[in-house]
């Protein structure tokens, strides 16, 4: 064997108690890694399954060749066609069976009366297609619809609900729609549904009376199957039947492009956000790496100097060195990959525990999800050892002869060095991220600008270190007495140690700090929209068509505002059109009854006179495009496209968003018809209570939809922040974990290190409790440290990225002092704990063993 | 009772089995009040060993220590070291002061721990006789080891202890420093009445002390008053002869 390999592995198995921080450090790094990775496969997979399953028996798929990208719908929203042209494409030879398919949002109550599903994913009603190979959903009880009224639902839902063939329940399309269970389906041959989604099935009669637009005659889509042709064949052979604006497409080509949608949209920007905690996490496993073989190589290095002494070259000293942090990374990445397939479960679990249910199936590995996160696991560890191990190379022979210098303070140069180039990377990102967040905003500015500062900050961390440790360990010298004053010199003594160390818990702390800021900031936001604009008693709410609902039917608001006790109701409904060649959403109301219950602060132009053609644009959006009133905007819709004058202009930012259209000018457009909001302002006298009563009478016979006061809608709409807040805490946890093994292990490192003197205090008479609170202060100390520097770092990036996204510049910013002080708190907590096991450790010492070493 | 620290049939044993060691094979000996005794010895002959034990830092596989009339066997680890933190000072050969402390913090070292305030006259006396006013505020880096050895008796001296331990307190300096460091330790005991144990394995060193005891394989084979570094030197020659002749055989 090679002299610097078998040196290498000697040293490793000599070593393997200090490397255990190392490497759990990577394990977990890596294993979130490929959590990550192997959930986005399965999910990616499982869709795809779901789809191909959903288009089984379809050999090609005819629809509307135009669609309008919709952020609530996958695949955009599509017009649809005439049901002309299903008869048309039965009676083309080789087509075996045609069917129109017509499917909308139709949120299914329960035997409760409370909405089976509806946080999330979809609730679906359509048509029964009464050719099995084209329909993918099989009766396991009952029979198909015949009559109006009745209805097929599937397995899933049926469960939820309560519901049995016979029973008669509401259908929300968003129109409350009385059923009967007639039969209850299968997805496929067993499954329960289409993944966590509900189905109900009615006649085509009324799907199209109550789905679609004009109530009869069309169809979302015309299913095709052929026994005699290939799926492209078949689509060759009806194309040119088809009328303008219509394509057909293959059954494969569909299936493809469905999980194509879902994945761009939802599975990739969830991946994404895991891949970045899983990032974060494995930057910060490299602190704790870099610090770990940063101390063992000074610890040995009189060991490397005899080598050199006895003619090891530099290059030997390194490959021994670095040989060790590959192997470690290795081996670590190999059990972080192992735990990663656990950790994948996990992560399914925890989604599923906050509401958020994903579709089953097999898990998925691919060879790329082994592959990568051994190489990144293993490039990590050997990237963090490279800078220990180039010192160690550098080691002079003659260190062997003299006494170790195991406390080694930055030199004058490299300080003043790394002094000015953290300043300079500090001076340069500090402004860009000021610059991003108000002028602008510019995201890209201000993250480029954020990388800066917090790499500034890390390469300043030694030269502040010092001071920081000593200020923020004042107290503790007053109190603790003579163990406080050596805990805080301890934590001091060697700054480039406890800044790496500290730096770890930063990162952590900063990302939590930014998020928590965040986070507060948009329900500070949302408490302010509402506050400000919505000027209504009450609130009538149900979750909308792309969460997972149907909405408000918009015949609620006329309805309420019919009651004597209100004064003025009015729905806010969602259209969608193109405008520029993006999708917008638009907002539809009565704009003379909006006014009466929502403000839309100085408005410009007339909001009465929108007309059929009319646009009213908020100030923000029109000053962004250079409009004013009269300003002509060409639209596309569904449908095809239509001009609209710009009537009138409203300040943006409230419960309106950017685009408002009147109900007469959506209604040629619309596909099938919503409210996502009815506002409702109470006559004067008329007490909240009894409002809120009258209003939930009438609202009841429309699916039970929720009845809020202004503070609970505006709560509720800031509810969601909450839960986006506690699992992005979850997910840094790991983050924190693994910083905290870091402080654990950089202080059995340095314990081992000082044995001679915790051997000499001891001899002098320092109990095992001083010992051990002395260890444990230090901890405390330099996660003080990490925490202070994660908080100011993180709040005022949390500022930055709170006003570089709000573009309008209409967003409040909240420094949530109570949260914070938790975070701070956490963090003193946690470096008290990492303190533990290295305080139990150094209390344990043989005083002899210190002392008597001469 | 005139000892200031004794010990009864001591004996030591290191290890199990084949690898047992009896560094100390029933030893008593009594060491006296406001004296300056040195213990003497070839390497490995069990001095550090009997000093461990008589100071605490070590417990006894047999027989009986007592620092006054405390005996130690009867303390647990708290105890001990309290026990050792206000009755006992220590010189070691080495690594005797905390780096991170100051030499002023480094001799009061003791005192802080228990949280005692030092006397400041005591205090100032001892920064007097060390001859370091000037380097109080100094790390222990940057000072010499002889310096470095002055401070450590210094602090030794601070808590006014029953004893003084000192092991090989020379060992790691020139002679010039060394003296230094013996003169400290004598005048301790001449002025403040200060009872001093010292190991030692340099027949000069010995010189200093009232009594010189003698270990050679963990027992005591002598003991000499009033000692003259000729008369130590002229016995230890007499051990190594004695160690030859027993190689030989
Ligand atoms: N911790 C220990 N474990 C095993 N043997 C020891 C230990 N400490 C000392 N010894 C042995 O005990 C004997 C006496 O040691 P020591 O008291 O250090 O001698 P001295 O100080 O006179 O040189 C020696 O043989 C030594 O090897
Ligand atoms: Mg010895």
């Amino acid at each position: 064997m090679n002299a610097s390999v078998r040196i290498g592995a000697r040293s490793l198995l000599a070593h393997r108690r200090r490397l255990v921080g190392t490497v759990l450090s990577i394990v977990l790094g890596v294993a979130f890694l490929t959590g990550t990775m192997v959930l986005g496969d399965t999910l990616r997979a499982n869709f795809d399954t779901l789809f191909a399953d959903a288009n089984a028996g379809t050999d090609a798929v005819v629809r509307s060749a135009d669609a309008i990208a919709d952020p609530g719908v996958p695949g955009g929203v599509r017009a649809p066609l005439d049901d002309a042209l299903t008869a048309k494409l039965r009676a083309v030879p080789g087509v075996g069976a045609a069917e129109g398919s017509v499917q909308g949002a139709g949120q299914l109550i329960g035997a409760d009366g409370r909405p089976i599903g509806g946080q999330g994913p979809p609730t679906w009603a359509g048509n029964w297609i009464t050719d099995p190979k084209l329909n993918p959903y099989r009766l396991a009880e009952g029979r198909a619809p015949a009559a109006p009224g009745e209805a097929v639902i599937n397995r899933g839902a049926a469960r939820t609900g309560k519901l049995h063939v016979g029973d008669t329940t509401v259908l929300r399309t968003p129109d409350p729609v009385r059923i009967t269970v007639v039969g209850i389906a299968t997805f496929g041959a067993d499954a329960d549904g289409m993944g966590p989604s509900t189905f109900t099935a009615l006649t085509l009669a009324d799907a199209q009376a109550h789905l679609t637009p004009r109530g009869s005659g069309q169809v979302s889509t015309v299913r095709l199957r052929s026994d005699s042709l290939s799926q492209r064949q078949l689509v060759e052979r009806v194309r040119p039947l088809l009328p303008s604006g219509v394509e057909a497409l293959t059954g494969a080509d569909a299936t493809a492009q469905s999980t194509a949608d879902v994945s761009g949209r939802f599975l990739g920007l969830f991946t994404t956000l895991l891949l970045v905690f899983a990032g974060i996490a494995l930057l910060v496993a490299t602190f704790t790496i870099h610090n770990t073989f940063a101390i063992v190589t000074a610890q040995r290095t009189r060991e490397n100097a005899l080598l050199r002494a006895l003619g090891a070259s530099r290059r030997q000293v390194l490959g021994t060195t670095l040989g060790e942090a590959l192997a470690i990374g290795l081996l670590a990445s190999a059990l972080g990959l192992l735990g990663g397939f656990g950790v994948a479960a996990g992560l399914k679990a925890l989604f599923a525990a906050i509401g958020f249910t994903l579709p089953t199936g097999g898990t998925v590995i691919k060879a790329a999800t082994v592959v990568l996160p051994l190489l990144v696991g293993t490039l990590v560890a050997a990237g963090s050892a490279l800078a220990p191990a180039l010192r160690a190379a550098r080691t002079a022979p003659l260190a062997a002869l003299r006494d170790a210098a195991v406390d080694e303070a930055a030199s004058g140069r490299s300080a003043l060095l790394r002094g000015a180039l953290g300043a300079l990377l500090v001076a340069g990102g500090l402004p860009a991220v000021i610059v991003g967040a108000t002028r602008g905003p510019s995201l890209v500015l201000t993250v480029g600008g954020a990388l800066a500062l917090l790499l500034g900050t890390v390469v300043l961390g030694p030269v502040a270190a010092a001071t920081a440790v000593r200020v923020l360990g004042a107290p503790l010298a007053r109190l603790r007495g003579v163990t406080g004053a050596l805990a805080r010199r301890n934590a001091a003594r060697n700054p480039g140690r406890t800044a790496a160390t500290a730096s770890a818990l930063m990162v952590g702390v900063a990302v939590v700090t930014l998020f928590t800021v965040f986070g507060a900031s948009v329900q500070a936001t949302l408490d302010d929209t509402v506050s400000r604009s919505f000027a209504g008693d009450l609130a009538v709410t149900a979750p909308a068509a792309g969460a997972g609902g149907s909405g408000v039917s918009p015949k609620l608001a006329p309805a309420l505002a019919a009651l004597p006790e209100v004064r003025a109701a009015a729905g806010l409904g969602r259209g969608v059109a193109q405008v520029d060649g993006h999708g917008k959403q638009l907002d539809v109301a009565n704009p003379g009854q909006l006014a009466q219950v929502t403000d839309l602060g100085r408005v410009d132009g007339s909001l009465a006179d929108l007309g059929a053609d009319g646009l009213a644009v908020s100030r923000t959006e029109a000053a962004a495009r250079g409009w004013q009133l009269g300003t002509v905007v060409p639209m596309r819709f569904a449908d095809g496209p239509a001009a609209f004058t710009v009537r009138a202009l409203y300040r943006g930012g409230g419960v309106t968003g950017d685009y408002l259209i009147s109900r007469q000018a959506w209604q040629p457009h619309r596909v099938q018809d919503s409210d996502g909001l009815v506002a409702v302002a109470l006559r004067p006298g008329v007490s909240l209570a009894a409002g809120k009563a009258a209003i939930a009478r009438v609202a009841d016979a429309y699916g039970n939809p929720q009845v809020q006061t202004r503070a609970e809608y505006a709560e509720s709409s800031a509810s969601g922040v909450d839960m986006m807040l506690s699992v992005v805490y979850a997910l840094l946890a790991l983050a924190v974990l693994i910083a905290l093994l870091g402080i654990a292990n950089t202080l059995t490192l340095a314990v081992h290190e000082r044995i001679r003197e915790l051997g000499l205090l001891r001899a002098v008479g320092q109990t095992r409790a001083q010992l051990r609170a002395m260890v444990r202060w230090e901890s405390v100390l330099v996660a003080a440290f990490g925490t202070a520097g994660g908080l100011a770092l993180g709040a005022l990036l949390g500022w930055a990225l709170t006003r570089a996204a709000d573009s309008a510049g209409t967003g409040s910013f909240a420094l949530p002092a109570g949260r914070l002080a938790i975070v701070a708190l956490v963090g003193l907590a946690a470096g008290a704990l990492a303190g533990l096991r290295p305080a139990a450790r150094a209390a344990r010492l043989d005083i002899l063993r210190a002392v008597a070493a001469a | 009772m005139s000892a200031a620290a004794r010990v009864e049939k001591a004996v030591k044993e290191y290890g199990v089995g084949d690898t047992r060691v009896r560094a100390l094979d029933e030893v008593s000996v009594e060491f006296a009040a406001a004296r300056f005794t040195a213990v003497m010895g070839p390497s490995g002959s069990g001095k550090s060993t009997l000093m461990h034990c008589a100071a605490g830092l070590d417990t006894l596989s047999d027989g009986r220590a007592w620092l006054g009339d405390t005996e130690l066997s009867a303390l647990g680890d708290r105890e001990l070291t309290l026990l050792r933190r206000e009755r006992i000072g220590f010189v070691f050969q080495a690594f005797n002061l905390v780096p991170t402390l100051t030499v002023r913090e480094n001799i009061t070292l003791p005192l802080d721990l228990g949280g005692a305030a030092p006397d400041p006259a005591w205090l100032d006396t001892l920064i007097e006789v060390v001859g370091l006013r000037d380097r109080l505020h100094h790390r222990p880096s940057q000072l010499s080891g002889g310096q470095q050895q002055r401070v450590a008796v210094a602090r030794a001296l601070a808590g006014r202890p029953q004893v003084v331990f000192a092991d090989e307190p020379t060992g790691n300096l020139d002679s010039r420093s060394g003296g230094e460091v013996l003169g400290l330790l004598r005048s301790a005991v001449d002025t403040m009445h200060q009872s001093v144990v010292m190991v030692t394995h340099d027949p000069a060193a010995a010189a200093y002390a009232d009594t010189v005891l003698f270990l050679a394989d963990g027992r005591l084979v002598d003991t000499m008053r009033e000692p003259t570094a000729e008369r130590v030197l002229d016995r230890m020659k007499a051990f190594d002869g004695r160690r030859t002749r027993a190689g030989a055989r």
